[in-house]
């Protein structure tokens, strides 16, 4: 008898970008009464026999038309107040109204009954101002609130307005959830018996529609969108059912409005980019070669403790640096941590720049990077100095973030002597070259030979550096967009490498040329310069 | 000019001899640089792990700066702090770290160290707490006179930052 009951009656929340105001939900209510079922039923049946014409739908028009108080329909706008007969008994007495919203509603009721238009009968809202709204919220409150002590820290610093002492019931509410402003309206029906209207047991909630500041509207019960009606049952003694139908009625945005709207968005996001890019400004500063490199670094595996680190930076010949840049440096003296690892931390912050020349063309190889010379050192409380290890890092030649880590050694000298005035009293053989560690600099033969030189493995030392490469030639290389080119092929461009790409690079522009060319020709000279081809290369 | 973000956030540290610390933060480049929006500096909260070694405070860091040369890429420099229970607060750690210069996502570890006394101020330590502490924060990042410091590795800091650069390939830049 009765058609199928939506039974989801779960919230469904709509994003708008629209304003919230424009919104406008039509509201229909209808009594389930056994006439008003029979006859909606033999409504269908005549529709469906309608080419035979037996029977008429006039005569049963005016029984489906049931007593105009047994249904309803509405168009309810956003926090557009719609009176209950209660409100209007109630607020139709001046001395009831204590508010000065309550002394409004009255102004407007007196100004309805006067003019005696009345759109609704059971229908009504209840909007954010009502007192209603806020009974419900409170009445359904999440949390307990709790206590909290405040911080030492809070304390003492005693300008803070972070943390408020006393909260309210209102206040904790607030923060202990996510909480955005949220603009409630309810819609209501007065499902009485048809002239007993405005009894405040009778009402029931139909549809609660909250809207937020960011667009967010959260309806329920969702629009029944052809899902059949909702079913509301009274409570009392006579249970009644009633039929919800709830449609969206707001009008669609006009074309013109929208295009307007979007070209103001646009010129918003355009303003606010050029206000960027003006505080950002245009230039930049152009130098040759620059790395640029930042270093830290970490001690491990020693024998005795509080170490520091002597280090400097050798730049071979092409290399220069700015003057006065310091490119040696001392660490503090860092007592290794008990924390487990054995290892001392020296967070030392070296960075610096060096700039490239380009001088020599003829020279076939590849250009050398600077190189990182370290020493480790241990001083203790007696104020005991001994070498602890020598190593070095070459500068990694790719830019980026670098974490390496270097093993050392210590020279040794045979017989125990060494050993046992290293261990009283300190002191130890150094190198006078630090440069040994690697190459040295008096160096010219073709074969290193380190035979004889006696050293123990001792520690590690653990570098992280970020290098930047900054040269001109890299924005011609982007532009041109050869990617493809590192640092490497750009310094050895005099190389065979740079050479072979040099003539590769040139047959590519000349054959642009000759398409941009072949462009422009008319189509039969191309078409005879083709035979002539074929005709010569056969 | 370039534009450099610094997205992230200061993890937590782990490492530490107790456990109920906070730190002070802040970011300090050089003269080329300009800070167009985000906070350089701040504090954290002071938190008390329940379980295990970290201690987390997940804090925000959201920066823009632009400049018009390379040097003085921004440092970040950081502080570590204890808070005892009776409210007294006490140096855990000083450490640096560079922003890195590539972009991407980098997890960075930055390890720390706190300056120590004679033996009779580590004593006094012991008992009191307490501790010397820098005179001028900008120690932390300048590298001068460091020789001079008598200085014990403490924990690491771990960090999340997220580097984006604009505009540095226009001007040659590889990183």
């Amino acid at each position: 008898m009765a058609d199928g009951w939506c039974t989801d009656t779960g919230e469904s929340v709509y994003r708008s970008r629209d304003a919230v105001k424009n919104l406008r939900i039509r509201v229909r209510i209808q009594r389930v009464t056994s006439t008003a079922a029979l006859s909606q039923h033999l409504h269908q049946q005549v529709l469906s026999q309608q080419d035979r014409g037996v029977i008429e739908l006039d005569t049963f028009s005016s029984q489906t038309q049931a007593a105009t108080s047994d249904a309803e329909e509405l168009v309810v706008g956003w926090q557009e107040k719609f009176f209950s007969q209660y409100e209007v008994d109630l607020y139709q007495t001046e001395s009831n109204c204590q508010t000065p919203l309550e002394r409004q509603y009255h102004t407007e009721i007196m100004a309805m009954e006067r003019s005696k238009r009345r759109q609704n009968q059971r229908i009504f809202t209840y909007t954010d101002f009502d007192r209603f709204s806020k009974w419900e919220e409170q009445a359904q409150s999440l949390l307990i609130p709790a206590q909290s002590t405040p911080t030492f820290l809070a304390e003492l610093n005693l300008e803070s307005r972070l943390i408020t002492w006393e909260p309210s019931e209102e206040f904790i509410k607030n923060s202990h959830i996510i909480n955005t402003p949220v603009q409630t309206m309810h819609i209501m029906g007065d499902l009485g018996p048809s002239g007993k209207l405005g009894l405040k047991e009778n009402e029931y909630i139909l549809c609660t529609i909250k809207a937020d500041g960011n667009g967010v509207i959260t309806i329920k019960p969702d629009f029944n969108n052809n899902r059949g009606a909702y079913r509301l049952e009274t409570q009392g003694e006579k249970r009644e059912v009633w039929r919800l139908y709830l449609e969206n009625a707001s009008s669609d945005i006009h074309a013109e409005e929208k295009e307007r709207e979007q070209r103001m968005y646009r010129d918003l996001y355009t303003r606010h980019k050029d206000y960027l890019n003006s505080l950002v400004g245009q230039d930049f500063e152009m130098v040759r070669i620059i790395i640029l490199i930042q270093t830290h670094f970490s001690a491990q595996g020693y024998e005795y403790d509080n170490l520091y680190v002597h280090f400097f930076l050798d730049l071979p010949n092409n290399w220069s640096s700015v003057p006065f840049h310091g490119l040696s440096g001392v660490t503090q003296t860092c007592r290794t941590s008990s924390v487990g690892k054995d290892v001392a931390f020296f967070s030392y912050p070296f960075s610096f720049e060096t700039f490239f020349h380009k001088e020599d063309e003829s020279d076939g190889s590849l250009p050398q990077w600077p190189v990182l010379y370290f020493k480790v050192l241990s001083l203790d409380f007696w104020q005991r100095y001994r070498t602890e290890g020598y190593g070095f890092l070459v500068i990694p030649s790719t830019p980026g973030y670098h974490r390496m880590t270097c093993r050392t050694w210590r020279p040794l000298q045979s017989g125990t002597v060494a050993e046992l005035r290293r261990f009283f009293i300190g002191g130890a053989p150094e190198l006078e070259d630090i440069s040994y560690v690697r190459v040295p600099g008096t160096f010219k033969g073709k074969r290193l030979s380190r035979f004889g030189f006696r050293t123990q493995t001792t520690g590690s030392v653990t570098f992280t550096l970020n290098c930047i490469q900054h040269a001109r030639a890299f924005i011609d290389a982007s532009t041109l967009k050869k990617r493809r080119q590192t640092v490497l092929d750009q310094l050895g461009g005099h190389s065979q490498q740079g050479s072979v790409y040099n003539v590769l690079e040139a047959f590519q522009r000349a054959r642009n040329r000759m398409q941009e060319a072949r462009e422009t020709l008319p189509r039969d000279l191309i078409n005879t310069s083709a035979q002539l081809n074929s005709e010569s290369s056969a | 000019m370039a534009e450099l973000h610094i997205i992230g956030q200061i993890i937590g540290a782990t490492g530490f001899p107790q456990n109920s610390l906070f730190c002070k933060w802040g970011v300090h480049a050089g003269g080329a640089w300009r800070l167009l929006s985000g906070l350089k500096e701040g504090q954290t909260q002071v938190d008390i792990p329940q379980t295990g070694d970290m201690a987390y405070w997940s804090h925000p860091i959201d920066l823009h700066y632009t400049t018009k040369g390379l040097q003085g890429w921004p440092k970040l420099h950081l502080q570590v702090w204890h808070q005892d229970s009776f409210g007294r607060c006490q140096l855990y750690g000083y450490g640096y770290i560079h922003v890195p210069s590539s972009p991407g996502q980098h997890r960075l570890q930055c390890v720390t160290w706190r300056p120590l006394g004679s033996w009779q101020d580590q004593l006094a330590e012991m008992f009191v707490g307490g501790g010397p502490q820098l005179r001028s924060p900008d120690l932390i990042y300048s590298g001068a006179d460091r020789y001079r410091l008598h200085t014990v590795g403490m924990g690491t800091v771990e960090l999340e930052l997220c580097v984006i650069l604009r505009h540095f390939d226009r001007y040659g830049v590889e990183s």
